[in-house]
């Protein structure tokens, strides 16, 4: 049997290609050894979305006295762990149904099983041999294993989180990006004792200075523990061996940074120095019709730009040519209050040498918020000097994963600050930060 | 009260024209009719006569510049006239200006200027630089920074091609582009060629509005026709006689005769009995047009290029008159003097490329009519006479045609038609 495509993996980056080869006629296959929809669907942005809105709402409910709500007794509020669950799991059931309907729907076979890279274009699933002319892997990442010293601590990976029963009072995160404080704050909102440790010093690598300072004072008011740049020594008697410190432990869950998962292959497959696939521009790999996209690429570790390399990789097959811009995308945090950016940097905007003028404005004066009681928060924008073309965003605010779509638009279309100072934005919206804050850029701010 | 005077279109949707030379100075008083600017088109070198009289303000554009039709040519101060009256005055059409005589320097026959060509300034300060900008119909789709870019590097964003989603420019796009050779950097230019940059091998010229013109009509006869070209000869010792005959009584009318005439005269007789070779097709309207009337285009050398004047009515046009027409239309090109006029409304054309040399050849039908008639060398050739090998003169002659239009067999026909005439030219005459 000859597939004009066959991809590995119906993660985010997989089933969104799948989706879209078929959409443009390629007689496509996807091989996936366990989950359809990936860690995005299973265990990753999905559910934990979800478990941290049921967390939302468990610390709303206790302000609801102060929107005028009687009847609410503080003492007996608990959360459910198993009901949250399967709220969750309903949720990803329906997701996941949908997608399958849609890979049916669009003529994608689905072969379940674990692939493997024959020569000549070749995959073997369970010895049974299929070819194609263009093969995508898509087969993502995991956390790194915790040392082999821990082997007798309570470790979980996010993968089996969904399958506890409870959860204990003592927990412990690990890992230094954006899921390991999602998580961190979503242990502590249902009222855990949390500590995040990361075994380096670089805390949320890529995110603004100013955004980590903002997560890192959250963490302290939270009383979330951080303990940067530690090794864990061993684990003994409930407790957790690390810099000096003996930490109570009953959980320890691991968000440690991801590495690739690969297929076998029967041809090498070239490597990049931090152990991913090393692909071109194009995303193929050292061999010559085998493309590689999503985390198994390194390229980037989100779903939405894993989609996206999916649907830019088939066009390409397709003879569709265009550049992927892979610096404008947001990067969202799920937290209370969410945080989001896109674009560049503060620091990175400097180190290019790059005459820019900072935006900002405060959520604290902003109607709506006040309205929501979320008045936590700020946006801020990062526009050239020159120009005014608008270089990067970062929003703290309820709702920053959302708002920060507006942002992406302005920047894809290359926007100047005064095209967003003259945008209309509805009254009330938080979302007039972005009016207010460009008329800071121009001039001078109204409300502030 | 100000008013601009825009280049018009003086005729078959002219796009653009070269400045050659500038008649009139800012400050000079000027009459209406009286010529502004000789400028050279892509058909013709004309002069444009002012439409108002009044006081030369401001002159646009210098000598070599290239100045695109409704862009500023001049700004008059229009004498005794205000407000709502000069308004009225700028707006009504400009009519009919004919230069005072034939051979003068202004060679435009009619101009019928529409108001549209002119503009009056908002208030009598003069307009802004802005306003003149002469923009496409339509906007390039542009990202906002692309657009502040674009202004900052004085480029037009107009002629920048876009690489984004349906065309649109991007920041990248403006980086990259690389501004053409702007006009007013070309060397000075009288017509003559402008060097502006000389390699090792090569040298640069700018194309001559004649040259772009030659180039599009080639391109375009080539890709839309079904070209098909017939050799014949003919052996025309009696029209040499003839012609002997009648070189004195032409030469004591001032006339040079040579066979082209007569070949004009065969040809349009010729036409008369085929009308397909006097035809065009009308293919957005799926029918064919057929004239009725014989002008009888000829293309004629000249330094600066081809160029196609028209015998009109030449089936109402003796011999002698068809030379004296042939002679002066050939003056007028070599001087540069054609109008649009002269060029105007040809059904067939003939190309006597023989006076230079050449036997054969397979001429680019004169689009969008159906056929062109080469004439080539006349050669010293043995002929067979009664039975006899004779020394012959001979005319080769190569017919390229629609094949669209006119088939095989039609085109034999005409030729033998035109084969016939000039072989026996007293037949033809009697007819």
């Amino acid at each position: 049997m000859e597939y004009d495509l066959i991809i590995i993996g119906a993660g985010p980056a997989g089933y969104v290609a799948a989706i879209r080869a078929g959409q443009v006629g390629l007689k496509t296959a996807i091989v996936e050894k366990e989950y359809i929809g990936g860690m995005c669907m299973n265990w990753g942005c999905i559910p934990t979305k979800a478990l941290l809105e049921s967390a939302k709402v468990f610390n709303k409910v206790k302000v609801a006295e102060e929107f005028g709500i009687d009847g609410i007794d503080l003492k007996k509020l608990s959360f459910n762990w198993e009901k949250a669950k399967a709220r969750s799991n309903r949720i990803t059931r329906k997701l996941i149904g949908g997608v399958s309907h849609l890979l049916k729907e669009n003529g994608i076979e689905i072969i379940s099983g674990t692939a493997r890279l024959g020569s000549d274009h070749s995959i073997y699933v369970d010895d049974k041999k299929i070819r194609a002319k263009n093969i995508i892997i898509a087969t993502g990442s995991k956390p790194k294993a915790m040392d082999k010293m821990l082997s007798n601590a309570p470790i979980v990976e996010m993968e089996k989180l969904f399958e506890l029963d409870s959860i204990p009072e003592n927990v412990i995160v690990t890992g230094n990006h954006v899921s390991s404080v999602e998580m961190a704050q979503f242990f502590n909102l249902i009222g855990k004792k949390v500590t995040l440790i990361a075994n380096s010093d670089f805390f949320m690598v890529g995110l603004d200075e100013y955004l980590i300072s903002t997560v890192t004072e959250k963490l302290k008011t939270d009383n979330i523990d951080l303990i940067l740049n530690v090794y864990p020594e061993k684990f003994e008697n409930s407790e957790l061996h690390i810099g000096g410190f003996k930490i109570k432990c009953d959980l320890l869950v691991n968000c440690n940074s991801r590495k690739a998962i690969f297929p076998e292959s029967e041809i090498p497959l070239e490597l990049t120095e931090r152990g991913f696939l090393k692909t071109s521009d194009t995303f193929e790999t050292n061999i010559k019709g085998v493309f590689a996209i999503g985390d198994v690429s390194g390229k980037s570790f989100v779903a939405h730009v894993a989609s996206a390399q999916g649907i830019h990789i088939v066009n390409y097959i397709k003879g569709i040519k265009g550049n992927f811009d892979s610096t404008t995308y947001p990067i969202n945090m799920y937290t209370i209050p969410e945080m989001s950016q896109i674009g560049m940097t503060e620091q990175a905007i400097k180190d290019v040498g790059i005459e820019y003028k900072i935006s900002e404005f405060p959520l604290s004066v902003n109607g709506k918020a006040m309205i929501e009681g979320n008045t936590e928060g700020f946006i801020r924008m990062i526009s050239d000097k020159k120009y005014g073309q608008i270089l990067g965003i970062q929003i703290v605010a309820a709702n920053a994963t959302d708002m920060i779509a507006e942002a992406g638009a302005f920047m894809n279309l290359e926007a100047t600050i005064y095209d967003v100072a003259k945008t209309i934005h509805a009254h009330p919206t938080v979302s007039e930060i972005y009016m207010e804050a460009s008329f800071d850029a121009v001039e001078k701010a109204i409300h502030h | 009260m100000r008013y601009i005077f825009n280049f018009p279109d003086i005729g078959e949707g002219l796009e653009e024209g070269t400045i050659l030379k500038w008649y009139v100075t800012k400050g000079q008083a000027i009459k209406a009719g009286q010529a502004l600017v000789n400028m050279e088109t892509d058909k013709i070198v004309t002069d444009i006569p002012s439409p108002k009289a009044g006081i030369i303000v401001t002159i646009y554009g210098k000598e070599g510049e290239t100045i695109r039709v409704g862009s500023p040519l001049v700004e008059i101060e229009i004498e005794g006239v205000l407000g709502d009256a000069a308004v009225a005055v700028a707006n009504e059409p400009v009519k009919k200006v004919i230069p005072e005589e034939e051979g003068a320097a202004g060679v435009v026959g009619t101009m019928e200027l529409a108001g549209k060509s002119a503009i009056l300034p908002a208030s009598d300060e003069g307009p802004s630089t802005l306003q003149q900008e002469v923009k496409p119909a339509a906007k390039v789709q542009a990202t906002p920074l692309a657009r502040a870019m674009a202004r900052d590097m004085n480029i037009d964003i107009n002629t920048i091609s876009g690489t984004g989603p349906s065309g649109r420019v991007s920041k990248e796009d403006v980086q990259n582009f690389k501004s053409p050779k702007r006009s007013s950097e070309r060397v000075q230019s009288n017509g003559s060629a402008a060097v502006y940059a000389s390699g090792e091998s090569v040298t640069y010229e700018p194309l001559t509005q004649i040259r772009k013109a030659i180039a599009r009509n080639m391109l375009n006869s080539k890709q839309s026709t079904a070209h098909m070209t017939l050799f014949e000869e003919v052996e025309i010792s009696e029209l040499m006689s003839i012609r002997e005959k009648l070189k004195k009584p032409f030469s004591d009318k001032n006339t040079k005769l040579t066979y082209l005439p007569f070949i004009v005269k065969a040809t349009v007789q010729a036409l008369k009995l085929h009308r397909q070779l006097n035809s065009q097709i009308d293919w957005e309207n799926e029918r064919m047009i057929y004239n009725n009337r014989y002008n009888i285009a000829i293309a004629v050398d000249t330094p600066e290029g081809l160029v196609v004047p028209v015998i009109k009515d030449a089936d109402r046009l003796s011999i002698l008159e068809i030379a004296q027409k042939i002679t002066e239309l050939s003056d007028k090109a070599r001087d540069r003097k054609l109008s649009l006029d002269d060029m105007k409304e040809g059904t067939f054309t003939l190309t006597n490329y023989g006076s230079i040399g050449g036997i054969y050849a397979t001429p680019v039908i004169n689009y969008p009519q159906a056929a062109i008639l080469g004439i080539g060398r006349i050669l010293k050739k043995p002929v067979v006479k009664e039975d006899q090998v004779v020394a012959g003169n001979v005319l080769p002659l190569s017919l390229s045609v629609d094949h669209r239009i006119v088939d095989g067999g039609e085109a034999s026909r005409f030729i033998n038609q035109i084969l016939e005439y000039l072989s026996d030219p007293v037949l033809m005459m009697m007819e």
